[in-house]
């Protein structure tokens, strides 16, 4: 279909679509991707980011060029107020401002920003993993393995994410006398936090893959691989999943973004990462009653995190329409058989809309 | 169907029963439920932690403690015998009458904001599918991604600073300056152009004219200080209901089915003339009464439609019902507006009326009208905040889903035989494009009452996301276990509802566990 | 300061039309746009609280929480209130209550003629005698161990004291009622009888199938002390009594039947909205006590301090007392302008140090080392100066600033020792030994991880090995008291008025009494304490108690809690209270300007 789509003439509200004969699908989706002008915008920002938050305050061990880090206590300043200013153009000695005791803001925010992308590649990574082995699984063999798979999947759903997450937070306040468990989790409040996110994320993925498999499977390729004596494990890994890379990669963004938000709620909630460590949901949290008298220490992580969901929600944008389905021949039948969608995930997990507590 | 039915329930409260072991045994375990006695001075503090293990059941290990509420809990499946036993929660208030009020709670404040979030997202939806890469698309896009990442607590505490205390502030004195004006005209102008899409020119030249008319509407409204004193009037009406005739003719049956036009014209005379005929009537008005007068609405515009006939009698039907409903909602909207400056005035609103918290004004009194505005005005704000987060989800999904139907191979077909764009969007588009949102919102309803925790928090408003983490807060199974039940159980129903109405919507479905 | 401030605001043209109307409110002009903003008497007021009410019998173990105290303290009236200095000010309007005689303390309680409950009964005799066998538990003979027995009333209070007395003696007039104590007790004063009486013995004895309120005196005047160890069968009519004080009246709404929340009291409840609000309105027959102004107080809840800001900003709330933080407290200075009323003040809590007399700290000069290097000033410079500018470091474990004799008590208990980080004398004390000292703390808790910080610093300079032991919000409180650390940083309440808390935290092997203090003079003084009845020769006994708490190095207090509330410009006559009343406890003077 890519190639007679080419020949067409484009209609108004359809962009014409441009690849030609000959290219790789990795060369199409980049090709694609580089010109979603949305997306590289968002790779941009995020690029500026992640660079920024991880060599400003250092990162396990190895020191930054910032001047301060998160837990350090200086002197107030100014009463705290930002001295960075746009004219003339200064950065100043505190340039997000300082909080009531004097710890640096911009350290804190890039602290902040560390964890919460360390929160999001973590859920990313885990609930990727997971939610691809659980929903190739039971999309491929179907049978018992389908129904005992799913039936889990249903029982993660339905347990409220909240309650999970006050249980983990006060294993963490054990400390070392809880066990193994409790040591780690309150010298890695943010790895920890990220695990178990993604120990429960990981449902909506793996529904979603499950069905992508249900519908692949049944397509003449898989077949023409089977008569020439592919194993499964073959099938799925060199066959199937390559074909359903797309959908995968535009939902692990997903996720992603709504993993900072669920954890600025939880931390919002009390039960999420925990002082003297920060994240960007800490801290607006704990200065949420700033709002007026001290707005900056509400603004700079608040910003910071939009920025992020933004730069992330834009790449997987670009992503979901480098890797649209409809431009390949398997579309059609894919998005009605299996009964999920490639955005089914879109809803998840903020904490707070309508959908999801 | 039907042992497929069956097998899923079966599973379901297999399920429920598993899932509800786990949480209990979670709940008991995610703290210290004699905390607050821990570092307590008082001399009989052995004595209230004494009362507390006793009331708690401390003794008893967790697991026993489930099946002792889970005996209870049993008695809810005997139906009208009244039976219902969930326990209590630490005040010692029963959680079945815990959960009825929380419930209620909820569904005012979730319901409308829901509604609206779906509304809203699949229209929004189809207009950027529509017009995709446009600047609107991206702007959508923006906006939209924008709002999902933002806080709720922090949208919360913005909408009440600025559309509860700066608004009520500048109710006060409601004048707008020149300037300002000006600038409000200046932004909606530069909206409209960037949506309604097109050449150059006739973009510029439709912002031009928003722009003029609303300057000139907002000059008007400070002049009469119409913010103290709205209403429509029968002119407004007449001339805002001749705007929605054409809109409604042209998206269900298209201007050049002049019948359907003049149907739909005809409703809006017809609501004219009935809107100086009820008025005595509407200052009786209940709730029951403003539902038999939507119903008589649609029936009066189907009767205008089927006498109109033509040679499509249903869409002439179709499109007199559409309009008369909506001038309906005119008049209605114009009779609050009468209303408000008595509600403005109320002694216990004080001339403050957008709220901050809770859902209603404590003590208020007045007619239906009073009430359902003070309704209206605590409302506001939550409903904004939840529907400005939870947009992005349905925007996006319905773009996606739209885009993708319209590059399928019928779409190409209907083109070709020549059908109009708006045939072709409204019937064989649009409704495919439905299907998959239609599992997406059964979904959402599902989870609808479990509440929004943090939105709770915020606006003040005990539901059931606040009884959840109440109980959490004071380690206490019983109230986050009757959350927990209705939660899951309307999840789970609604998630086989969406899964049936998913083969029903789609025959090439299988239904097949 | 508020003139300066609404000059300041006259240039901004939106601001100024607000700022110079809450103004005229305030300068005596009638406000335009309220019309009952004229009238002095009457009108009304919005209190927010953060808990919602449940129940109209606020004594009970489910039921004690401060909203319920709140609004029976406003519903009913007694011999005694509590005002803002902690006095114990008696209502000689609503009856007398006398001590006859010191040994046996014996007291007499009398109710004036006239009072009465809203539904016409008079107060009475019986009505005391309910709440005297509710609150000493007069009847129990359940043993928890054994599982024999009746547990009749579930009181949330303290027994002990009341439980010294026999079933008391009544007058003829059935309005005077004589308790006689078997030992001293030394807070006799605020044992019974108020600050409210707040279930009607009537309404109780009906409910229980009895012909009145004296028929239930009667009855119990048969009955025998309640005895654990020989366990009677449970009497049927005091059990559902009992049974209907305990649950009786809780309620989330407004009950049908009007006997279930009488008053007898300043104002009745009116309607109770779930989870939203409740409106009190005057108690038309009442005039045993302060005259109310306000002809309606409405009570709603707010959770979050933000929030409640908000509401009064937008004129939905006019009293507030939310959670005080630095930020919450200058948001509410910022609407000072607007014509709110800020009040900053103490609270009864306090944040201390305590040091275990074993382990590392088992040398007094390692525990008098360490308390020279805890930082005091600098905590309550980081940690309360911007909430209360005026804070300073809390110098006495027994007394706190708001009460009249801490001034006199700090001067000589020796707490001057330990005014500011003294390093040099620590080490000196030290004697180059590097003790380790694992401190254990709250760390959910953002102040006290704080202070653990800064604690930690200054106790390094001085050469103590500082381990960091905090632990989460479900687990600190178990670890009190079980030898797992060296020093725990948390907080005490102090009840303010009597003194049974004393020797709870401060006697050797006392339940409270976490660190092993152990001084037999200091025992012997508590027990003295305990007995006395006399509030000088108190006064003198905690002085003496907190001199030798002080001379053993103890530990240290820190500060006291900062409470904040504030108000709008409609009202006039809130003030301060350091206790759990809060603002409620002089209810009676606010008024609508």
């Amino acid at each position: 279909m890519a190639e007679d789509a080419s020949l067409r003439q484009p209609e108004p509200g359809v962009e014409p679509i441009l690849e030609a004969k000959g290219l790789s699908q990795g060369q199409i989706v980049r090709k694609r991707f580089l010109g979603h002008s949305g997306a590289i915008a968002g790779l941009v920002v995020f690029a500026i980011i992640f660079v920024m938050a991880f060599t400003s305050v250092g990162y396990w061990g190895i020191p930054g060029w910032w001047k301060y880090n998160h837990e350090e206590v200086s002197p107030l300043i100014n009463d705290g107020v930002p001295t960075a200013s746009l004219w003339p153009l200064a950065w100043g000695e505190h340039p997000f401002g300082q909080d009531r005791i004097g710890r640096d803001l911009f350290a804190m925010t890039m602290r902040g920003a560390q964890q919460s992308i360390t929160v999001m590649v973590v859920i990313g990574a885990i609930a990727g993993l997971i939610g691809v082995v659980v929903g190739a699984l039971s999309g491929y063999f179907r049978g018992w393995t389908e129904a005992i798979l799913m039936r889990l999947t249903d029982v993660i759903i339905i347990i409220p994410a909240l309650l999970l997450a006050a249980v983990m937070a006060q294993m963490a306040g054990r400390r070392d006398s809880g066990g193994w468990f409790s040591a780690f989790a309150a010298s890695n409040g943010v790895l920890a936090l990220g695990i178990f996110l993604g120990l429960i994320t990981w449902v909506g993925l793996a529904r979603l893959m499950r069905g992508e498999f249900l519908s692949l499977r049944e397509r003449e390729f898989v077949d023409a691989a089977r008569i020439s004596g592919a194993s499964n494990a073959r099938i799925i890994f060199k066959h199937i999943l390559p074909n359903a890379v797309g959908v995968l990669i535009v939902n692990i963004t997903l996720t992603m973004s709504a993993a900072i938000l669920t954890e600025t709620a939880l931390s919002y909630l009390g039960v999420g990462v925990k002082a003297p460590d920060t994240s960007l949901g800490l801290l607006i949290s704990q200065n949420q009653e700033a709002f007026a008298t001290r707005p900056w220490l509400f603004w700079f992580p608040g910003l910071f995190i939009v920025l992020i969901c933004l730069s992330i929600n834009f790449i997987g944008d670009g992503l979901r329409d480098a890797f649209d389905p409809r431009q390949k021949k398997f579309n059609a039948k894919k998005a009605k058989d299996s009964g999920r969608h490639p955005l089914e995930a879109a809803p998840v997990t903020a904490f707070d809309s309508t959908k999801d507590n | 169907m039907v042992t497929y039915i069956v097998r899923r329930l079966i599973t379901a409260a297999l399920i429920l029963l598993g899932a509800s072991f786990m949480v209990y045994l979670l709940t008991a375990a995610s703290g210290d439920p004699l905390e607050e006695f821990r570092a307590s001075s008082a001399p009989n503090k052995q004595q209230l932690m004494d009362a507390r293990s006793e009331l708690l059941q401390l003794d008893t290990p967790a697991p026993i403690r489930y099946f002792n509420w889970l005996g209870g809990a049993a008695k809810c499946l005997i139906p009208f015998a009244g039976t219902c036993d969930l326990g209590k929660n630490i005040a010692g208030q029963p959680i079945t009458d815990a959960l009825g009020h929380a419930l209620v709670q909820t569904l005012t404040l979730v319901t409308a904001a829901t509604v609206l979030a779906i509304l809203i997202g699949i229209t929004l939806g189809i207009i950027t599918a529509l017009r995709q890469y446009s600047t609107l698309d991206y702007g959508v896009t923006f906006m939209a991604f924008l709002f999902f990442s933002l806080p709720i607590f922090w949208v919360a505490v913005l909408l009440k600073e600025y559309g509860a205390i700066g608004f009520n502030n500048f109710l006060r004195n409601p004048e707008i300056p020149l300037p300002a004006a000006l600038a409000i005209g200046a932004i909606l102008g530069a909206l409209t152009a960037v949506t309604v899409g097109g050449e150059m020119k006739r973009r510029l030249l439709t912002g031009g004219i928003v722009f003029l008319f609303a300057t000139a509407v907002l000059m008007y409204f400070s002049a009469t200080e119409w913010f103290k004193n709205p209403g429509l009037g029968p002119v407004v009406i007449a001339i805002a209901g001749v705007g929605i005739a054409f809109a409604v003719t042209l998206l269900s049956a298209g201007l050049k089915n002049r019948k359907a036009l003049q149907s739909a014209l005809i409703a809006v005379g017809v609501g004219l003339v009935l809107y100086f005929v009820i008025q005595p009537l509407l200052n009786e008005a209940t709730f029951l009464m403003i539902v038999l007068l939507a119903v008589a609405a649609v029936l009066v515009g189907v009767g205008i439609g089927y006498l109109m006939g033509g040679y499509d009698r249903g869409q002439s039907m179709r499109a007199a019902a559409i309009t008369s409903f909506l001038v309906g909602g005119l008049i209605l909207l114009d009779r609050f507006m009468q209303a408000w400056p008595a509600y403005f005035n109320n002694s216990r609103v004080r001339g403050r009326p957008i709220a901050t918290i809770g859902a209603n004004t404590p003590n208020i009194e007045g007619d239906f009208w009073i009430l359902s505005l003070d309704s209206f005005t605590h409302l506001i704000l939550p409903t904004i905040a939840l529907i400005l987060i939870s947009l992005a989800g349905y925007t996006r999904f319905t773009r996606a889903s739209m885009l993708e139907i319209m590059n399928m191979d019928y779409i190409r077909t209907a083109r070709a035989k020549g059908l109009s764009e708006r045939t072709v969007v409204m019937r064989h588009a649009f409704r495919n494009a439905l299907i998959p949102i239609a599992t997406i919102v059964a979904f959402d309803i599902g989870a609808l009452i479990g509440g929004a925790v943090i939105t709770e928090t915020v606006f003040s408003v005990r539901g059931m996301g606040f009884l959840f983490l109440d109980g959490i807060l004071h380690v206490d199974p019983n109230p986050v276990m009757g959350v927990f039940l209705c939660v899951a159980i309307t999840a789970m129903g609604f998630n086989l509802i969406a899964d049936l109405a998913y083969s029903a919507l789609d025959p090439r479905v299988r239904v097949k566990a | 300061m508020r003139f300066g401030r609404i000059s300041k605001a006259v240039g901004v043209a939106a601001a100024a039309a607000l700022a110079l109307s809450a103004c005229a409110g305030n300068s005596g002009g009638t406000t335009p746009t309220t019309a009952a903003a004229a009238s002095k008497a009457g009108g009304s007021a919005t209190v927010v609280e953060v808990n919602a009410f449940n129940t109209f019998n606020p004594n009970t173990a489910d039921g004690n929480t401060d909203i319920n105290s709140k609004v029976s303290y406003a519903t009913h009236s007694g011999f005694f209130y509590i005002d803002n200095k902690l006095n114990v000010v008696r209502n000689e309007k609503f009856g007398k209550m006398e001590k006859v005689s010191d040994d046996p303390l014996t007291v007499k309680y009398t109710i004036n003629e006239g009072v009465k409950w809203s539904d016409g009964t008079p107060v009475t005799a019986a009505d005391l005698v309910l709440q005297w066998a509710a609150f000493s538990g007069y009847y129990d003979d359940a043993d928890s161990e054994a599982k024999t027995g009746t547990s009749y009333f579930s009181y949330a209070g303290d027994p002990t004291g009341i439980a010294l007395t026999d079933f008391p003696e009544l007058g003829e007039d059935g309005r005077s009622m004589t308790l006689k104590y078997s030992k001293p007790f030394a807070d006799w004063e605020i044992a019974i009888g108020g600050p409210g009486i707040d279930i009607p013995a009537h309404v109780l004895a009906k409910k229980a199938g009895l012909a009145d309120a004296k028929a239930f005196v009667d009855m119990l005047k048969g009955m025998p002390r309640g005895d654990a160890k020989a366990p009677q069968p449970a009497n049927a009519q005091l059990q559902t009594m009992a049974e209907m004080w305990n649950t009786g009246f809780d309620s989330k709404t407004l009950p049908a039947d009007p006997s279930l929340y009488l008053s007898n009291g300043p104002y009745i409840v009116k309607d109770v909205n779930q989870d939203q609000s409740l409106t009190m309105v005057k108690n038309k027959d009442y005039n045993w006590g302060p005259e109310a102004n306000l002809d309606e107080i409405t009570v709603r809840y707010i959770g979050s301090a933000p929030a409640q800001v908000q509401a009064l900003k937008n004129g939905e709330a006019d009293i507030i007392a939310p959670q005080a933080s630095a930020d919450t407290v200058e948001q509410l200075k910022a609407l000072e302008s607007q014509g709110v009323t800020v009040e900053v003040g103490n609270q009864l809590s306090y944040d201390h140090i305590d040091l275990n007399y074993s382990g590392v700290f088992a040398e007094k000069s390692v525990r008098e080392a360490f308390m020279k290097s805890v930082p005091r000033k600098d905590i309550v410079d980081k940690i309360v100066k911007k909430l209360d500018p005026e804070a300073k470091p809390l110098d006495s474990q027994l007394f706190v600033p708001d009460q009249a004799l801490y001034t006199e008590s700090v001067k000589d208990n020796g707490s001057s020792a330990y005014q500011d980080v003294d390093i040099e004398g620590a080490k000196s004390l030290l004697n180059g030994a590097t003790p380790e000292v694992r401190i254990m703390y709250n760390k959910d808790n953002p102040n006290r991880a704080d202070m653990f910080a800064l604690i930690s610093e200054s106790a390094s300079k001085a050469g103590f090995k500082i381990v960091d032991g905090g632990l989460g919000k479900s687990d600190w409180g178990k670890a009190l008291g079980d030898g797992s650390y060296d020093a725990t940083i948390f907080g005490w309440i102090n009840s303010g008025v009597g003194v049974s808390g004393v020797p709870q935290i401060f006697k050797s092997g006392n339940d409270s009494n976490f660190n092993g203090f152990s001084d037999p003079e200091a025992d012997k003084l508590m027990d003295e304490l305990i007995v006395t009845t006399d509030k000088g020769k108190q006064d003198e006994l905690i002085k003496q108690i907190d001199q030798k708490i002080w001379a053993s190095a103890y530990g240290l207090p820190l500060f006291q809690a900062v409470g904040v509330d504030a108000y709008s410009d409609r009202i006039t006559g809130v003030k301060y209270m350091p206790n759990q009343t809060g603002v409620w406890w002089n209810f009676w003077e606010w008024a609508q300007k």
